[in-house]
């Protein structure tokens, strides 16, 4: 019903929004730094006299004064969301009585950062929106609205909290800078890709610039979007001593008409404006008619700053994928996030445009460490990722918190997984992977590979899913074992294309499994299916002759105009060489740690491994040379930064021997395992990776649990990795009860482990006051009190 | 007016690192180099302040027509004197976290340098700001005026719980994006807030010293006879 009454609004040429609530209450004599959502209790009559004044003037929707009334703002004010929600509805729909027009749930940024800028969770976000939401529905919101977000997976939340609870139609603009980016990044096209995707029902740009500085944020959005295009700026600049704005009425309403050519349909005015604005806006919209942008719909994927358009070859980096890979499965045992991070961040830079993330091993519980990798990725690589599993599960936990676009790796044509797999795609606003196989597994033939990619895209447009969202995978088959299939896929590739126009997909690797030199043979096919019309190869960007096929490919084809790119990549390495590695002093391995040559160190372990013992090195080579840097330190020679260094040279002998073990099938060397955590509510994590550095390299298995970790998960990891030391770091004040916490839950379930304590602003005195066993003072201490607790 | 950084102050840089009168060893300087370069792209530099009048009300120093109010004996004393004071916020933005996290991952050194560089960042930048602010009220007004240090929640016994009210005061999380967490920690993690005391008569050049800082039963330069160089 409420769906009915905007769209009939939509009716109209235009939507006209209402000004500022904030900038009407100041003038009224709200104080700065109260809460103006309070006054829809004290003062209702004032709120209710403003919405008139907006509708007189020609609001069609006015806001209700609901923007901060998150319980999180709201905390300590002695009044709940839902009382603050239910009386500013009330004022408005008291203002609308006898008009047409409609109220709007007004929601803002909760005024808290997310992960992994902040600690609130992507959950925590969505339960405070839907509080306010709820209650927004239940006192009689016509449709709502979403404003001033800066970030998002905060208008995400907010966007999938408004779809799971309500049917209302929702509006959803973000505040940039002139930059055309957020505080946080956000740039246009990931907004719209990804609240489109959601289900919005209007996209647009509210508050922080002037409407003279709009033209090049609406034109970009309207080439990213189909949905109505929202307007809602400020009234130009406010003055920073008088907070005057510096645009008038009339000239505000002339900016907002010259935006009509770039498709502007709902216009409205933000900070500093006032009814005479929206008087004037209405005067300058009348007797002119919308002019709807021309869409052209593109298959695209995006992070919150980055949108990769597939208008040319994409590269989906493999390498997050523990298929084969035994260092792999070690670090997603021991949840070492690092080395997945790792992984992600040299892709990025050896030229992938997406990351495939792949984390399914049985003895994990996959689903939760989707999430956590999906988080801790976005923490650190821009580029877009494609979910990667066959548990539905664990698909739906990774795009719940994946802020962006994503594509899901995979559906295939059996009913089952359509089932299971497209309604995901269909809430998230994913694009998919179909893989042309079935109950009857992959057709020989072109054509039969053709038909179930025809099905697959029949049934994703019955769920409302847009067709250039659907990729289609057309398999690889291993040249050594079925050499005819080669043609046959490549001419599968071609017909999906051409006839369904849809991109599509392949994991190019698998190609020349079980054959000699595999490069060859996999770049050589990359090329060929290129040719054939792959879009997004599945490949080892680290491969050099992999991402060179493409580039070539670009190149050759005149997609990379001048080659440009290719230039960009090439024109030095013919010139001048790359300049040798210097050559290793003449030092052995202890010079090498302690100078931190990381080379060096990997280098000289290499050699020493051909006639000793790992164990051997470990103890007679790396952890005295280690020591005596240690002792340097401490006696003030050597400082952080070096410690630090040596430390990463000790890691680079470390992974020579645990590649080296892992060759010969012999348990990997380990001194004992422990658990790191900074605890719950505290963000500050140098000090631990510190930490965690010097222990893995004195060769303890770390178990890093991040930081803002809840008490539960650190008991759980202490138990599952049966941790003899679990080490604790807080820096702030008001988080030292958080350690507390976390010491009084081990000792209650009697975990049988040590506690060492770590922080700036923890003493000795206070460590023991808490029940820690140990306190360091530094990072250098953990480790002598690790030797301590696990005697060599 | 936008501030941005050109450069870092390299001697604060090797003093937060803890080396003292030591000359750094050239690996660490030319890591310096590195991050400072880093760091000075990606900063994204911005801040807010308003000027109030205050006085000493019932529940501590009472901030203009607002109903925010700073608590404690130590900002009393800091603020003795003064019948204004300005509120600063400052943040180097998101940006400057990704790049400490990231620059962390491969090699934790330049993890603790980008760190550090980016310490120093965020208080040129509030230098600037104060700069700023001192300018705009020399050229408003006749008489001379005196400033203090900067104050910041958690010295002394300014109580760390206030940051969230004083974000809220400054429209701070909707006009540059800086937010404090439910444990009050300033996010983006490179943030400052702090009260400055304006007065018409000279007020003692007081620095910040370690009487009120929370670390000084634990700071790594008392403990080596040295200070942080806020001293």
């Amino acid at each position: 019903m409420e769906t009915n009454k905007f769209s009939q609004l939509l009716q109209k040429p235009f939507v006209l929004l209402d000004g500022a609530m904030g900038t009407m209450l100041q003038k009224s004599g709200l104080p700065m730094g109260a809460l103006p959502e309070l006054y829809n209790l004290t003062q209702p009559e004032t709120i209710t006299a403003i919405h008139r004044a907006y509708i007189k003037a020609g609001a069609d929707v006015i806001y209700a004064n609901t923007f901060g009334a998150n319980r999180h703002k709201l905390a300590g004010s002695g009044f709940t969301p839902e009382q603050v929600i239910a009386a500013g509805i009330a004022a408005a729909r008291q203002a609308v009585r006898g008009t047409g027009a409609l109220v709007a749930l007004d929601v803002g940024p909760i005024g808290e950062l997310l992960e992994p800028a902040g600690s609130l969770s992507f959950d925590g976000a969505y339960e405070i929106f839907s509080q306010e939401i709820t209650a927004g529905a239940a006192a009689g919101a016509d449709l709502i609205a979403i404003e001033t977000m800066t970030d998002l997976n905060e208008t995400r939340a907010a966007l999938l909290a408004a779809k799971e609870n309500t049917d209302l139609p929702v509006i959803c603009t973000m505040t940039f800078e002139e930059s055309g980016r957020t505080f946080t990044g956000c740039s246009i096209p990931s907004m719209a890709l990804t609240l489109e995707g959601l289900g919005a029902d209007a996209v647009g740009i509210n508050c922080s610039l002037g409407p003279d500085q709009l033209p090049p944020l609406v034109e970009e959005l309207a080439k990213w979007t189909r949905l109505p295009i929202v307007v809602k700026p400020n009234a130009g600049l406010p003055d920073p001593s008088s907070q005057e704005y510096d645009i008038g009425p009339e000239q505000f309403a002339g900016y907002i008409a010259a935006l009509i050519p770039y498709g502007i349909k709902i216009a409205g005015g933000c900070c500093g404006t006032t009814p005479e604005y929206l008087g004037m806006l209405r005067k300058a919209l009348e007797g002119r008619s919308y002019q709807k942008p021309a869409f052209v719909p593109k298959a695209a994927v995006c992070s919150p700053s980055a949108a990769v358009p597939v208008d040319r070859a994409r590269i989906i980096g493999e390498r997050i994928n523990p298929t084969g890979k035994k260092l792999f499965k070690q670090a997603l045992i021991h949840e070492d996030i690092d080395y997945i991070l790792n992984q992600a961040v040299s892709q990025v830079a050896a030229g992938a445009d997406i990351l495939d993330v792949n984390v399914g091993l049985p003895e994990i519980d996959e689903p939760r460490m989707m999430v956590r990798v999906v988080k801790a990725l976005q923490g650190v690589v821009d580029t877009p990722l494609q979910l990667d599993s066959s548990d539905p599960a664990a698909l739906e936990a990774g795009l719940r918190v994946y802020s962006g676009k994503a594509i899901v790796n995979s559906v295939n044509g059996e009913e089952e997984s359509l089932n299971a797999v497209l309604p995901l795609v269909k809430q998230y606003g994913a694009a998919v992977v179909g893989l042309t196989l079935d109950k009857g597994g992959i057709p020989k033939t072109a054509e039969g590979r053709l038909a179930i990619a025809k099905r697959i895209l029949e049934r994703a447009l019955s769920l409302g899913i847009p067709k250039e969202n659907v990729f289609i995978d057309c398999l690889t088959l291993t040249a050594s074992a079925e050499q005819a299939a080669v043609a046959e896929t490549l001419r599968a590739v071609r017909m999906v294309k051409e006839q369904l126009g849809l991109k599509t997909v392949l994991g190019v690797s698998n190609i020349s499994f079980g054959l000699p030199n595999r490069e060859l043979v996999n770049h050589s096919f990359l090329t060929l299916a290129l040719a054939n019309g792959l879009d997004l190869p599945i490949l080892n960007p680290n491969i050099k002759a992999m991402t060179d096929a493409v580039n070539a490919y670009h190149l050759l084809m005149n997609i990379d105009k001048g080659a440009e790119h290719f230039l960009s990549a090439y024109a030095q390495e013919d010139g001048a060489p790359a300049a040798a590695a210097p050559a290793g002093e003449a030092g052995d391995l202890s010079y090498a740690v302690e100078k931190g040559l990381k080379a060096d160190a990997g280098r000289i372990t290499g050699e020493l491994l051909k006639t000793q013992e790992p164990m051997e090195i470990v103890n007679g080579l790396l952890i005295p040379a280690l020591d005596a840097v240690g002792a340097k330190f401490e006696s003030g020679k050597l400082f952080l930064p070096q410690l630090i260094q040596s430390a990463n040279a000790a890691q680079a002998a470390f992974e020579v021997i645990k590649a080296h073990l892992s060759k010969t099938d012999k348990a990997p060397v380990s001194r004992g395992t422990i658990v790191l955590a900074t605890v719950k509510g505290d963000i500050h994590d140098i000090g631990k990776n510190i930490v965690k550095v010097l222990l893995e390299n004195y060769g303890y298995t770390v178990i890093d649990l991040g930081r803002d970790v809840e008490y539960e998960a650190v008991v759980d990891a202490a138990i599952r990795h049966k941790a003899k030391l679990v080490g604790l770091s807080a820096l702030m004040t008001t988080t030292l009860k958080s350690m507390e916490k976390t010491i009084a839950l081990l000792r209650e379930r009697q975990v049988d482990c040590k506690i060492m304590v770590g922080g700036a602003v923890l003493t000795p005195e206070y460590a023991k006051t808490i029940g820690a066993d140990f306190y360091a003072k530094d990072a250098k201490e953990s480790c002598d009190i690790a030797e301590r607790v696990f005697p060599a | 007016m936008p501030i941005t950084l050109t450069d870092l102050d390299r001697e604060e840089i090797f003093r937060y690192l803890g080396y003292g009168g030591a000359q750094p060893d050239p690996a660490t300087l030319a890591l310096a180099e590195e991050c400072s370069r880093e760091l000075l792209a990606a900063a994204q530099p911005r801040y807010r302040y308003a000027v109030y009048p205050i006085w000493e009300g019932g529940r501590g120093v009472q901030v203009g027509d607002t109903p925010f109010f700073l608590e404690g004996e130590s900002i009393r004393e800091h603020l003795a004197g003064c019948r204004r004071a300005a509120l600063l916020c400052a943040t180097l933005s998101q940006p400057a976290d990704r790049l400490i996290h990231t620059a962390g991952l491969g090699d934790m050194a330049k993890g603790l340098v980008m760190d550090v560089c980016a310490s120093v960042a965020i208080e040129q930048v509030c230098d600037r700001a104060e700069e700023e602010i001192r300018a705009k009220l020399a050229a408003e007004e006749e008489g001379p005026l005196y400033f203090t240090f900067r104050f910041s929640p958690g010295y002394g016994d300014l109580p760390l719980t206030i940051q969230k009210e004083f974000l809220a005061l400054l429209d701070a999380p909707r006009r540059i994006g800086l937010c404090a967490t439910e444990n009050q920690i300033l996010t983006p993690r490179k943030s400052v807030t702090a009260v400055i005391g304006i007065s018409e008569h000279p007020v003692e050049p007081r620095r910040r010293g370690c009487a009120v800082c929370p670390l000084n039963k634990t700071c790594a330069f008392r403990k080596r006879g040295d200070h942080c160089g806020n001293q």
